[in-house]
């Protein structure tokens, strides 16, 4: 299944901070995409009757699109396509059919065209010159999008002051902590200002400071009136994904599964929640009276003190508010209310297990 | 900016950056220029051996140590012709960079030539070397056109930077192992004449032994520079190996250019690009 909703192209409302990213034109357009890795010299392996594996399905005609100023979640297991996804886009890797446009520009055909719409943050250490300090890399990568001295200067001056990156400038890559280095190649994703960025685990290594920071950098970059940035985000956080993406695409064995927002994707996969009730100023008896008028089902526990009360209703509907006001009504006080949603792992747990389930049919 | 002054920053950025990794291991310029230093001394003492001996036979080897340090400082320039676009492929590949610069809007073939381009620097800084301390310490003089000289070198150079565009579309889809690369080093220093002239071949090994030298485009470049900075012969008389130079140029150019952009969609089918 993939749930695809079709954009509604309005190049007046493309820089519009009144109209929402999902009302937004698409800044990546990606048609009926496949691809999968042919063996490596296959004939040659054949002449020589060398033993060869089968070619790899990576992605099956995969659509979908992220529009202007959105932040897109891309999540799903290890090897189900989410690294060939956002190779394909970055011009990395050939797609074997179907089509790739960022910003109007065809991923293979006009691949420089798209590179300098994008700026790419990978988890991956190694792309740096590690004997160089972090103003040359970024200098040198700033050179290469075409940048003037004075205009990677001024950037980079700004990308270090704003991913706390400034006393560090100096230091070779080599010798910074993981979740610096990490930083700084969300710093030379940003250099050219990028109207898209694809970023890979972008707050891995960070401690929980940093990833905080990043995460309000990323969302602050999004929401920006003047020239909101597209964000393409892939994580195995899920909690991440939740808290910045306005919509989530489930990926599984190269194919969408689900695409829609945090929030209906949860509740589309599990319909009732557990309501867990902390009050104060009733007793067992009195609370059990105000809730009996509401419903039948829920389980009374603790003391006079604080008392407990959980129950189950389906997602959205009035139940809550009808208990709450009954046992304000009774002279009851809540101190805390808790619901035990779906959670994003919930939704990919049900698609893995779905698709083990048709796979298992099919043999 | 135009194409071309993006395309100049983009190759100044490269030769910047590798200045920059250069500087972070000082001492090894020093030992480079001092091994040269070393290896004319050495070539000077041998050449001693043969004073007042029958070299004169060969025009070009009268003076044994001008020839060889000639052929030295050309081979050391066409070297880096044929092996450096390889290299530069190969080292990003296994330093793990070749992923970020391909990120940035700059062209694999501009990112080839720009990415060797400070080997080229510092081909021309030790091929120099090689004449400066001949001329320096071993009082080896040098004579005719040195424009003509240099163009034969260009020449040459693009010749072998063709085979090493070859090499480069080799390394791009097998990443190791390179056939061309080294065919053309052994067999320059074999049959091209850089140690000995290419007479001996025909001499000693046979007809077929020598024609060998026929095939490879250094024997054209260094015959060229020598009988201009040695004999000191101008455009009419060092026609042939500049012609032969330019049809060698006319057949591998375009061939290399059109192997590689086959390569280079290959890598991207394979998703192996960035795989080392």
């Amino acid at each position: 299944m993939s749930a695809i909703i079709s954009s509604s192209f309005s190049p007046q409302h493309a820089h519009d901070a009144s109209v929402t990213p999902v009302q937004r034109a698409a800044a990546i357009s990606i048609r009926h995409l496949s691809k999968t890795y042919p063996i490596p010299l296959a004939r040659l392996k054949k002449i020589f009757r060398r033993k060869t594996t089968n070619p790899v399905e990576a992605l099956r005609d995969v659509s979908f699109e992220v529009r202007e100023g959105e932040i897109f979640g891309l999540i799903g297991r290890n090897g189900a396509g989410k690294t060939s996804l956002t190779k394909i886009i970055a011009t990395l890797v050939q797609p074997t059919s179907g089509s790739v446009v960022v910003q109007g520009f065809d991923s293979v055909s006009n691949e420089q065209d798209v590179r300098a719409q994008l700026g790419l943050a990978t988890a991956e250490e190694r792309s740096f010159y590690w004997r160089l300090t972090i103003e040359q890399n970024l200098t040198f990568f700033a050179r290469l999008y075409g940048l003037t001295d004075r205009a990677s200067q001024a950037s980079i001056g700004d990308l270090l002051t704003r991913l706390e990156l400034e006393p560090l400038a100096r230091r070779r890559f080599g010798e910074l902590s993981t979740g610096n280095k990490q930083r700084v190649a969300v710093a030379r994703a940003m250099l050219s200002s990028p109207s898209i960025l694809l970023l890979d685990e972008p707050t891995r290594s960070l401690d929980p400071l940093a990833a905080a920071r990043t995460r309000s950098l990323i969302k602050s970059l999004a929401r920006d009136a003047g020239k909101p940035v597209t964000v393409l985000l892939t994580s195995h956080n899920l909690t991440e994904i939740e808290e910045l993406c306005d919509r989530v695409a489930v990926i599984s064995r190269g194919t969408i599964r689900a695409l829609d927002t945090p929030e209906h994707l949860r509740d589309l996969h599990r319909s009732t929640e557990r309501v867990r009730l902390s009050l104060r100023g009733l007793s067992h008896k009195q609370a059990r009276t105000a809730l009996s008028q509401v419903f039948e089902e829920f389980e009374l526990s603790g003391d006079e003190e604080t008392l407990g009360v959980q129950f189950t209703r389906a997602v959205n509907d009035d139940l809550l508010d009808s208990a709450i006001h009954a046992l304000q009504s009774s002279g009851g006080r809540i101190l805390a209310c808790d619901a035990e949603r779906a959670t994003l792992l919930d939704v990919l747990e049900k698609y893995e297990h779905e698709h083990d389930a048709e796979e298992g049919k099919q043999q | 900016m135009n194409r071309v002054g993006i395309f100049l920053g983009r190759m100044r950025a490269f030769i910047v950056r590798d200045f920059q990794l250069a500087l972070s291991y000082r001492i090894q310029f020093l030992f480079r220029a001092l091994e040269v230093l070393f290896f004319v001394t050495t070539l000077f003492f041998i050449s001693k051996i043969f004073t007042g001996g029958a070299v004169t036979t060969y025009t070009q080897w009268s003076n044994p140590l001008a020839a060889w340090i000639t052929g030295l400082a050309v081979l050391n320039y066409f070297m880096t012709g044929f092996s450096s676009f390889a290299n530069a492929i190969r080292q990003e590949q296994a330093q793990g960079t070749l992923e970020g610069v391909l990120m940035t809007p700059v062209s694999i073939p501009t990112f080839i030539i720009s990415s060797s381009a400070y080997d080229f620097v510092q081909a021309t800084v030790y091929s120099s070397l090689y004449l400066l301390f001949g001329w320096l310490f071993f009082d080896v003089r040098f004579q005719g056109n040195f424009l003509l000289a240099f163009l034969f070198l260009i020449i040459t150079t693009l010749v072998l930077a063709s085979i090493g565009i070859l090499s480069a579309s080799f390394a791009m889809v097998f990443k190791r192992g390179d056939p061309f690369g080294i065919l053309l080093a052994t067999s320059s220093t074999l049959f091209s004449g850089v140690f000995f002239p290419t007479q001996l071949l025909n001499e000693y090994g046979g007809r077929a032994f020598g024609t060998i030298s026929r095939f490879l485009p250094p024997t054209y470049g260094l015959d060229g520079i020598r009988r201009v900075l040695i004999q000191g012969q101008g455009f009419n008389e060092v026609r042939e190996p500049l012609f032969t130079l330019l049809l060698f140029l006319a057949i591998l150019m375009p061939f290399s250019f059109w192997v590689f952009s086959r390569a280079v969609r290959r890598a991207k089918r394979e998703g192996s690009l960035i795989q080392y």
